[in-house]
């Protein structure tokens, strides 16, 4: 029994952190929002520097937890690149993502030219191109793809692994919200002193960082399932994670924003661009009720590993 | 990276189910019960534990016991846990009581206490916390005045009150945290090893929604105890209650309990799974992802122990999700039989496990430390920049 990443993965979470704190961490995406050509011109380079085009979470248990722990950089640095979908490329080095059914909606869209798609159910998908933009405050670089009638969807078990690997990017993006809480609430003065002296604070905190510590626990123990019987058997398992990240970044993001105050709204301040940023990965390609109901079936069908059998009542 | 415990924690988990089946009643809920044969069981199958050399799987060898790994102590805890705690009112003795005595026992201390809690004999308890000092456990007031020299006493009188005394009505000892002089704070704390036969102990139950037995008043009206009784050094109880909780740094397994019942309870829907409300199969998803999220937080604690460290933060940290998790599945247990959740004995569901468990789940973010209070560790820790 050994929760800890291996060294390999480790040491590349490290580079990664250094090289994207030094390329100007959350700025890039602030940048990104102005210019679109950022994450081409700018952010590509970084990560072909680190080694992104040699590294495929499918070739051993390694290799996976090296992907899994660049996602995680990247989602501490709420990087403007679809590292994901990039690591789960096809054979022709189209980037794959999971979509929602009925449409093929992706973060990142004009990243690259072409993408290979599928749904969580099989139902659908294929190779798609670029064919609008959303450009929200929450989508900006969200997109539709035209999906090519006739061409193959991405395997189910790239599909699953393209959102263990959204799981992990979620999960840096939580890291990294509680620590510049951490930092707010330790500089921020109000009646004479620090706000983190307040015990309404300290709580809120306390259990925003718990659930970010059993998070991860749940990431790398979904690795681990992955890498022991494939994505495909371990389907529950890899939606349990997402459910989870779902749900720990909607009440972690909550705290974060709240102990900002006014703060946690704007731009100028990390936490915001940390919350605007995951939003995608939080609704694409299921929300968090949907992924419910299909944890609940995939239990239901498959059971669900632990200390005793499950069968979802079957 | 591996989260497979072994094989040999995997044979020891099979063995002690494997016992559990042939030894225990089907709806077994544990000693306290208002069938008192319930007690009886849990003291025979303490006797059992120890004949096969299970009791003291994780004592280390030079006490006797097995010297097994902690990956070995965290699987006798889940079992046990999840079975309503078969060994009763001995898991205290077992889990710190003798391991206290085995880190600050005299010789003669050793030779007295330690068979009999191997052996399955002996039920402790413990004397910690007091109507003024629950939480602030260094606010404690019950003093112990040496008798003839202070310098070099030949006993001591034990005076005070303590409070949610669990099995304190069927306790043969009880290791008691007293003040002695005129300290403050952790000054003077000592902890004393006193028979509960001894002139001037009074139990008085408290009625709790736990069921009979469990919590207690115990009030000590200047209760003699020998010069040999103190454990540790006079004034130095603090260190023994620090070394005595970090034998439960990860506390109980209550998670294992969780899964057992979320298990058990789908076994018996079974055949009416697909009419049970949508909603019901999405909470029971839910509750399983977080007995998973709570298991694997305390295996993240024995890990760091297993590597030296003293994990305290992350062991509050898994405290927090266990605690939390045990009234969560509580709830869904209880939602999922509806108004049959009301009903007790072996007739209810589970054999009534599911209003047994719903009742002790209030207790869970109290006992062995409050929520609040790990909570407090949490985030001093959080705010000095350390992991959590």
């Amino acid at each position: 029994m050994n929760p800890v990443l291996p060294d390999e993965a480790i040491e590349l979470a490290e580079a990664a952190g250094k090289a994207l704190a030094a390329a100007g961490g959350v700025d890039l995406y602030r940048k990104a929002e102005v210019d679109p050509t950022v994450p081409v011109t700018a952010v590509a380079p970084l990560l072909d520097g680190l080694g992104i085009d040699d590294l495929d979470p499918r070739a051993d248990e390694v290799a996976l937890a090296a992907g899994a722990a660049l996602c995680e950089a990247a989602g501490r640095a709420a990087l403007p690149y679809p590292v994901a979908a990039v690591l789960v490329r096809d054979p022709d080095g189209r980037p794959t993502a999971a979509v929602p059914a009925g449409t093929a909606r992706v973060d990142h869209v004009t990243t690259f030219d072409e993408w290979r798609v599928g749904t969580v159910d099989g139902t659908g998908g294929g190779i798609g191109r670029p064919a609008a933009v959303l450009g929200t405050r929450l989508g900006p670089f969200v997109g539709d793809l035209a999906v090519q009638a006739g061409t193959d969807p991405a395997p189910a078990a790239d599909i699953l692994l393209h959102q263990v690997l959204v799981g992990w990017t979620v999960l840096g993006s939580l890291e990294r919200a509680v620590a510049v809480t951490v930092e707010h609430v330790n500089g921020r003065i109000q009646f004479g002193k620090p706000i983190a002296a307040f015990q309404a604070v300290q709580f809120q905190l306390a259990d925003a960082a718990v659930a970010v510590a059993g998070l991860r626990e749940l990431a790398a123990f979904t690795l681990w399932r992955v890498g022991d019987v494939g994505a495909v058997a371990a389907r529950a398992d890899v939606l349990a994670l997402r459910l989870h990240a779902l749900e720990t970044a909607r009440a972690v993001l909550r705290t974060c924003q709240q102990l900002h105050g006014a703060a946690g709204v704007c731009d100028e301040y990390d936490v915001s661009i940390l919350v605007r940023s995951v939003q995608p990965a939080l609704r694409l390609p299921l929300g968090g009720d949907a992924t419910a109901d299909a944890l609940a079936r995939a239990i239901a069908a498959d059971g669900f590993v632990g200390l005793f059998p499950h069968g979802g009542g079957r | 990276m591996d989260f497979d415990l072994g094989e040999e924690a995997t044979a020891l988990r099979a063995r002690l189910r494997t016992l559990i089946a042939e030894h225990l009643p089907e709806g077994f809920l544990g000693a306290f019960t208002s069938d008192p044969a319930d007690l009886d069981r849990t003291q025979a199958f303490c006797r059992l534990l120890a004949e096969e050399g299970l009791l003291t799987v994780a004592w280390p060898t030079a006490f006797g016991g097995g010297g097994g790994s902690l990956w070995d102590q965290t699987v006798v805890r889940e079992e046990m846990w999840a079975h309503h705690e078969p060994r009763g009112a001995q898991y205290m003795g077992l889990n710190w009581v003798g391991p206290a005595i085995m880190a600050h026992g005299t010789d003669a201390q050793q030779a007295q206490h330690l068979p009999p809690i191997a052996a399955g004999e002996v039920i402790w308890c413990q004397g910690f916390s007091e109507p003024e000092a629950g939480s602030d456990l260094a606010a404690l007031r019950t003093r112990a005045e040496p008798v003839g020299d202070p310098a070099a006493p030949d006993g001591w009188r034990i005076t005070g009150q303590k409070i949610w005394t669990s099995y304190a009505g069927m306790a043969q000892w009880c290791i008691i945290a007293a003040r002695v002089g005129a300290g403050e704070r952790h000054e003077g704390i000592t902890m004393f090893l006193v028979p509960m036969d001894a002139p001037g102990i009074e139990v008085r139950p408290i009625r709790t929604m736990l069921g009979p037995h469990h919590l207690n008043e115990v009030f000590f009206d200047d209760v003699p105890a020998g010069p040999d009784a103190v454990l540790g050094t006079v004034g130095g109880g603090w260190s023994v209650i620090k070394t005595a909780l970090a034998h439960e740094r990860v506390g109980i397994a209550r998670y294992a309990r969780c899964e057992r019942l979320i298990s058990a309870l789908g076994a018996e829907l079974a055949p009416h799974w697909d009419d049970l409300p949508a909603g019901l199969h999405v909470a029971w998803a839910r509750a399983l992802v977080q007995v998973r999220v709570a298991r694997l937080l305390a295996y993240r604690t024995v890990h760091a122990q297993e590597r030296g460290a003293v994990p305290d933060v992350a062991a509050s940290a898994a405290r927090i999700a266990v605690t939390q998790c045990d009234q969560s599945v509580a709830e869904v247990l209880a939602s999922a039989v509806e108004h049959r959740s009301l009903e007790a004995g072996c007739d209810a569901p589970l054999h009534g496990a599911v209003e047994d468990h719903w009742r002790y789940a209030q207790a869970a973010t109290v006992a062995s430390g409050t929520i609040e209070v790990q909570r407090m560790i949490v985030a001093k820790a959080l705010l000095r920049g350390e992991p959590v």
